[in-house]
């Protein structure tokens, strides 16, 4: 028991201590913090002068209307008129945090009506050219005679990639050539808004507490949580695949192995790496509570939208639990691979259907979000390579009955005491033969020799 | 005084397939002894040693330790340097150190200082907090040898401790392997090199081909290899040589005559001879055969 205890000690301290580990556990919550909050805050941001645009409108109608388009004084919507600093802003969720975003840009224009004053257009497009080319100008709009007709305009400017301006100004001739078109039709213009008003899809979870609001953040938490497990699992069985190898390779087993039970060496080996992965998980776990706890209300009050969807308590156990076990069985094969090959590019190679196998799982978790319920569901989150991701996706999406998490727990653990035996068979002869790669028959035949 | 071996085989046997890596192989190691276990690469050395330190079971025989059946338990009276052997690269030589002791359940203060006291006699102290990657071979070979003996244990086996050492090195590392055995320590030690291990072994072991070739003390197996030759360098007439009664044959080196002594005479009555005939001997020695010489002699003759 001490010498199982000095092998879980020396992995999970020689791990833990490492600056990979540090940096991984810092920056991982950072990263994907990043991926939620980054696109919003670029998108907000505000960069250099206003984007002055000179407008050439030879229908002789259409300036004043595009103006007020473009600059949002003319609505689609109750919520043009809003800033991102608006309550309603923290549910949004990234498409809209990305309208709102495009919002506070769209106000960020300058229009310039020019007149033809009789100078043939080519005439007057070269002069735009030129000074667009000098800077006076970031760009020019030409709205030829027939536009109300052909709906067709043409946008000259330096940066075309832009596509926040191309796409402003489109939108907003649109709505000033609709307007236009309608009030040709003698149609009012309070009419018109009243009956162009867009139809907006609330969508609302039902859970164990009753319909709760939900604005597209069910589905990132489900996405997050499958991602992040897969990920987990996958990071930490390369951990042990490694240092199984390293044993070998450096021939340290066959000291180990004079002193110590190889099946205490390769369980205690699996434990201590599970409990770097556990510190790493609580770390960000409780970065993450801490985040929702305060950084949240911080943000809030700085205007930024940021929501955190509850998650019941109860998540974070079946979590762990699903990580352990996804993390039993696949590092369990990873340990049996590593004791087979002879160098770290044989491992991985031979590791390649194993990681498919998850990769698979991973993808699983797609049809189950969509149907949680069907049948389909229920069996991939019975099989023991894909329920620690199959099952826990259904967890979060609509919990089915405990007895079923339970039977997946269940098989999954059955699996995990098969393949410690297996591995431990394996590993035991594996580890000291130096050389080539063993084959499945010689594996074989390791496994059935007392 | 206990005059049970330390260690005791009896027709161990063990194979990898078809391969037989060791066949009916018996043996015993007495206790306070250096026994060297010699043969050629691949004759079984190794697999002799992993079913001794209980890294492999035999497919058949008795291993006995200390008088009793092996036991995991009694691994941790086990040191053992294997021929394959390493180091984790990225840990500190301190921290393997207490590690590999710990796992022959040897902790605490007893330990701590024993570490900074096989650091310093190998003039390693400098580097404990070092990462084994940072240092050289010869110094790596060093600290698993420490691994070995830091938990003081009754039994040390030694898998080619020499092999790529420089001479300065093999001098301190012989010097303490004669240190333990003073102390008591039973020590097994397995090389292909025979003249290391002519110099310090007691008793040995010739194992060629899986099979036991030769074994007993190393003084009693070269007396009776003993060629009864003598290497002379004299002055003067060499006519006494030439009596059939005392030379059966004369060879000439460079500068010295070897001289096989006749059937029942004795050295002892040459050397007399000589010098009352008035020769000049500036040399008079017994040869023995080198254990290189018995190992080929006995080598070949089971080819």
């Amino acid at each position: 028991m001490r010498k199982f205890l000095a092998v879980v000690k020396r992995e999970y301290l020689q791990r833990v201590r490492t600056k990979m580990f540090i940096v991984a556990t810092i920056l991982g919550p950072l990263v994907m913090s990043l991926f939620g909050v980054v696109p919003a805050l670029i998108f907000s941001i505000e960069a250099g002068a206003p984007v002055r645009i000179a407008v050439v409108d030879q229908t002789g109608k259409m300036y004043t209307r595009l103006y007020r388009a473009i600059l949002n004084e003319i609505k689609d919507d109750d919520e043009g008129a809003q800033t991102a600093v608006d309550p309603k802003a923290l549910n949004a969720n990234s498409s809209e945090r990305l309208q709102q975003a495009g919002k506070q840009q769209r106000e960020n224009f300058e229009l310039e009506e020019v007149a033809l004053d009789g100078r043939p257009i080519d005439r007057l497009r070269t002069e735009l050219s030129e000074r667009v080319r000098r800077k006076d100008l970031d760009g020019f709009l030409i709205l030829p005679a027939n536009l109300l007709q052909d709906g067709k305009a043409e946008f000259f400017g330096r940066n075309t990639g832009d596509l926040f301006t191309s796409g402003r100004l489109e939108d907003g001739l649109t709505r000033a050539v609709r307007e236009q078109r309608f009030a040709d039709a003698g149609i009012k213009t309070d009419v018109i808004r009243e009956l162009s008003k867009p139809v907006k899809l609330q969508s609302y979870k039902i859970g164990e507490k009753g319909a709760e609001q939900d604005s597209g953040e069910g589905f990132i938490l489900v996405f997050a949580t499958g991602f992040i497990i897969y990920l987990t699992i996958l990071m930490y069985g390369q951990l042990v695949l490694g240092a199984v190898i390293e044993e070998k390779e450096t021939r340290i087993a066959e000291i180990l192995f004079s002193s110590v039970k190889p099946f205490v060496l390769m369980v205690g080996k699996l434990i201590g790496v599970s409990l770097v992965a556990l510190t790493q998980l609580a770390v960000w776990g409780l970065a993450f509570g801490a985040f929702a706890l305060f950084g949240v209300g911080v943000l809030v009050s700085k205007g930024l939208p940021v929501h955190i969807p509850h998650i019941a308590p109860i998540v974070f156990v079946y979590f762990t639990l699903f990580f352990l076990l996804g993390y039993f069985i696949y590092a369990t094969v990873y340990a049996l691979i590593g004791s087979m090959v002879t160098t770290t590019q044989e491992g991985g190679q031979l590791a390649m259907p194993i990681i498919l196998l998850l990769v698979i799982g991973f993808y699983l978790a797609f049809p189950v979000i969509q149907s949680p319920d069907s049948r389909f569901a229920f069996w991939v989150s019975m099989v023991p390579f894909f329920s620690p991701i199959t099952m826990l996706v259904r967890i979060v999406t609509q919990t089915p009955p405990l007895s079923q998490i339970l039977l997946s727990l269940l098989i999954g653990f059955g699996t995990v005491l098969l393949l410690t035996w297996l591995a431990g068979r394996i590993y035991r002869v594996g580890m000291l033969m130096y050389g080539k790669k063993a084959s499945i028959p010689e594996v074989w035949r390791w496994v059935r020799q007392a | 005084m206990n005059y049970s071996p330390t260690v005791k085989l009896e027709n161990i046997t063990k194979s990898f397939g078809d391969f037989i890596a060791v066949s009916s192989l018996t043996l015993s190691v007495r206790a306070g002894r250096i026994y060297g276990l010699l043969g050629p690469n691949g004759a079984g050395k190794t697999t002799t040693i992993r079913m001794i330190v209980n890294i492999t079971a035999p497919d058949s025989g008795r291993i006995e330790l200390f008088g009793q059946q092996i036991t995991p338990e009694l691994q941790d009276h086990i040191g053992y340097l294997p021929e394959e052997r390493g180091l984790y690269k990225k840990m500190k030589i301190g921290d393997q150190l207490r590690f590999f002791a710990e796992l022959k359940n040897a902790t605490g203060k007893a330990v701590e200082e024993r570490i900074d006291k096989w650091l310093a006699r190998l003039k390693l102290t400098e580097w404990k907090n070092k990462k084994s990657m940072e240092l050289s071979k010869g110094m790596q070979q060093k600290v698993q040898f420490i691994t070995a003996i830091l938990h003081e244990p009754d039994l040390l086996i030694l898998d080619e401790p020499f092999s790529g050492l420089d001479p300065v090195n093999v001098e301190l590392l012989k010097d303490i392997v004669l240190d333990l055995k003073a102390a008591g320590k039973t020590i097994i030690f397995s090389t292909h090199q025979m003249e290391i291990a002519e110099k310090i072994c007691d008793d040995i072991c010739l194992i060629n081909h899986s099979l036991k070739v030769l074994d007993g003390s190393l003084r009693e197996i070269k007396q009776s290899f003993g060629r009864n030759s003598v290497a002379l360098r004299i002055e003067g007439s060499n006519g006494i040589l030439n009596d059939p009664s005392l030379v059966s044959k004369i060879e000439r080196h460079s500068d010295e005559i070897e001289a096989l002594l006749a059937p029942g005479a004795n050295a002892q009555d040459l050397l007399k001879k000589l010098i009352a005939s008035g020769v000049m001997v500036s040399k008079f020695e017994m040869i023995e055969p080198s254990l290189n010489d018995i190992f080929i002699e006995k080598v070949s003759e089971a080819e």
